[in-house]
């Protein structure tokens, strides 16, 4: 098994190694440390004054210069890492657009770690939501999303599950991840009706059954979001790992409808394991 | 050619020099491409006036010196500035900040807002290195060093150089005191509280009990400094009486400009990263805008008066919108001609080569203060208004300050430097 860690200077990209690692020794995985070198936003064409273009050629040379020194030190202090800790682990810097970049490597890949507030484009923006989104809805495997924060102790998983395919595809694949062996995993379905929510959590345990993975339904009801409602379930169940399906296709869609997954993305203390 | 039609040109190379940066970076890089360019634009100009212009020749030779002593101006200014380093550090508190954007707001005219910026942002940067906030110091001190502050003399603001040229006295733009007083103070006002409600949400500055004083290197080109300020307050005033004057205040700034380069020690060019190039850039662009402007400004003052602006408030904002997205220099030019056209509308005999009798006459002056006052401080709005702006913003990000793009640092033009020009226009014009 690989694993596709994208690596910059966040300290979610910091905890995300952390993970990285430990699922590594897990598993066994091999761990694969990218880092990009954002060189189409760094010398993008830009409005210049009368007598800029020099300035101009001067700060693009310095940002690549910095941009790819970084790449380096990540990269190297990645691979120290992963050898003392007797890890196989493989770097890879690559330049171009991060989002494209990245969607290149995943299909050689079997997970990809990303950060929460990843920024690849660090040299140019403060911070860069695009490259992240594009690569949970684009990227067809299963992505695990570290926040910044320590994740608590617990080894126990919550999978959020309405019965959708995309639920459905999040479920089995961390199933078939071995992410789910040895720890207690919770099918987590929130409705205004306890029984309704109960039979779709217990339809979601039997799936995992047929897996080789034993689960217990969790029916959620509650008067708040669907969101803090399943956050509440996961810091009751003390759990460290978050299961989800789908993502909202745009921004425009996420604006009008709203989407429990961008919302539990963002607000969650734990990993969150998604597949779109 | 029609009249009309020879303004085309100068119109499309203005729009080219805007545009070319950002549709095709790669080509404009080059300062050969960029005198193709130039050429391009300004040789049918050129014939046209040599050929089927009324004393077109005569005009052209006029434009050739007033160009010469134009960059001789510039080049001096850049390479005596480069050869001046600020050394040490300071502290990057909002108080020492506010005082050093208002000394170069002081300074700049003396050195031209491009040598004030060049001197002063690199210190600014380093005394706020610590902090996570920095965008707004360096949006500020585009406002304030590298445009608002060169509104005093004509050696602050290219804009300004141009006008005296063409004939405006040198202590004509102290007339503009009072607006230049009361929008810089006004900003610094602004900055101070900004910077000092970001100083709260930054990391304290890390403690320096060995923190190098502050000290200026290559002290000798202030004398350079001081010799060309003297040479161009000379001879532009009192040398139009003698005509060999042009040829020797440009051989004076090229001395001038020379010594500086003799004396200044390389590692003071090397802290400051002093290059040709861009001064190659702005005389290679500078060609095409001298070589196509000049039936452009006849144009304006034959026609001025037909284009609906009388007023000096609309002068203000005309220039200053036009300033915001191409750069000054020419844009204060076609102005003060359209100026010229609408006080002769009125009765005058003014022409476009001598903007001295368009700052005496009683209606021609608030005009002039009103362009002058557009093109200078609206050459703030965006990167690309006036020569240091973009420099500023690349050596900042090359301290790793995160800029806003080219929309979003318009943003803050709109929110903070508009209000307070509006507020001045208001009162001053």
């Amino acid at each position: 098994m690989e694993i596709l860690v994208c690596l910059e200077g966040s300290a979610s990209t910091a905890r995300a190694v952390d993970v990285a690692m430990a699922l590594a020794r897990a598993l066994p995985a091999t761990l694969v440390g990218l880092a990009i070198v954002d060189e189409p936003d760094i010398v993008a064409g830009a409005a210049t004054s009368i007598g800029g273009a020099s300035f101009r050629k001067q700060r693009d040379a310095a940002l690549l210069e910095d941009a790819h020194g970084q790449a380096v030190a990540w990269l190297a202090a990645f691979v120290a890492r992963g050898r003392a800790a007797g890890i196989s682990v493989r770097a890879l810097e690559l330049a171009g657009r991060p989002a494209e970049r990245i969607l290149e490597q995943v299909p050689s890949h079997d997970l990809v770690m990303l950060g929460r507030d990843v920024n690849f484009r660090f040299e140019t923006q403060e911070t860069d939501r695009y490259t992240r989104d594009r690569i949970l809805r684009r990227a067809g495997k299963p992505v695990i999303v570290v926040p910044e924060t320590p994740a608590p102790a617990g080894a126990a998983a919550m999978i959020a599950y309405d019965g959708s395919p995309a639920a459905t595809r999040a479920l089995s694949s961390f199933a078939r991840c071995g992410l789910a062996r040895d720890r207690d995993v919770h099918v987590a379905t929130v409705d205004d009706d306890g029984a309704t929510a109960f039979e779709i959590a217990t339809r979601g345990c039997q799936l995992l059954g047929k897996l080789g993975v034993r689960a217990v339904p969790e029916n959620v009801v509650s008067t708040e979001s669907t969101t803090r409602a399943l956050l509440a379930r996961c810091a009751a169940l003390g759990a460290g790992w978050i299961v989800l399906g789908g993502y909202v296709p745009s921004p425009l869609a996420r604006l009008v409808w709203g989407s429990v997954t961008h919302d539990l993305l963002e607000h969650t203390a734990v990993p969150v394991f998604l597949h779109y | 050619m029609s009249p009309a039609a020879a303004v085309l040109p100068f119109v499309i190379y203005l729009l080219l020099i805007a545009a070319l940066p950002l549709v095709a970076g790669r080509f404009w890089d080059h300062n050969r491409n960029k005198l193709a360019v130039a050429l391009a634009a300004g040789l049918p100009v050129a014939i046209y006036l040599i050929v089927a212009a009324p004393h077109g020749a005569e005009a052209l030779a006029d434009t050739a010196r007033e160009y010469a002593t134009f960059m001789s101006l510039l080049g001096a200014l850049f390479v005596i500035a480069g050869g001046i380093f600020l050394r040490g550090a300071l502290a990057g508190t909002p108080a020492v900040n506010t005082a050093l954007l208002a000394a170069g707001a002081l300074l700049a005219n003396a050195i031209g807002t491009t040598g004030a910026s060049a001197l002063l942002i690199r210190p600014l940067l380093r005394a706020n290195a610590h902090r996570r906030h920095g965008r707004h110091l360096v949006i500020f001190f585009i406002f304030i060093v590298s445009n608002g502050g060169g509104l005093l003399t004509p050696l602050g603001d290219p804009p300004l150089f141009l006008g005296f040229l063409r004939g405006v006295p040198f202590t004509w733009t102290l007339r503009l005191a009072a607006p230049w007083a009361s929008v810089n103070l006004a900003l610094l006002a602004v900055f101070f509280i900004v910077d000092r409600w970001h100083t709260r949400r930054d990391p304290p500055p890390p403690r320096a009990p060995d923190r190098e004083p502050l000290r200026i290197e290559g002290k000798l080109n202030l004398v350079w400094l001081l010799g060309a300020a003297a040479t161009v307050y000379v001879l532009g005033t009192f040398g139009p009486r003698w005509s060999g004057s042009a040829a020797l205040q440009i051989a004076a700034l090229i001395a001038f400009a020379a010594l500086s380069l003799a004396t200044t020690a390389r590692r003071i060019h090397e802290a400051n990263r002093f290059s040709w190039a861009p001064i190659q850039e702005v005389a290679v662009v500078f060609v095409g805008i001298f070589l196509t402007m000049v039936p452009a400004l006849s144009f304006m003052q034959d026609h001025g008066a037909s284009l609906g602006l009388t007023r000096p408030w609309q002068f203000f904002w005309a220039a200053g919108a036009l300033s915001s997205v191409l750069d000054n220099a020419p844009t204060y030019l076609t102005f003060a001609s359209l100026a010229t056209g609408v006080v002769n509308a009125a009765g005058g005999q003014l022409s476009v080569h001598d903007l001295g009798a368009l700052a005496a006459h009683p209606a021609g002056h608030q005009l002039l203060e009103a362009v002058s006052c557009g093109s200078v401080f609206m050459g703030a709005m965006t990167y690309i208004g006036n020569g240091p702006n973009f420099m500023v913003k690349a050596i900042a990000e090359q301290h790793h300050v995160r800029m806003p793009g080219f929309f979003g640092y318009l943003g803050w033009s709109i929110a903070i430097l508009v209000p307070v020009l509006a507020a001045m226009a208001i009162v001053e014009l």
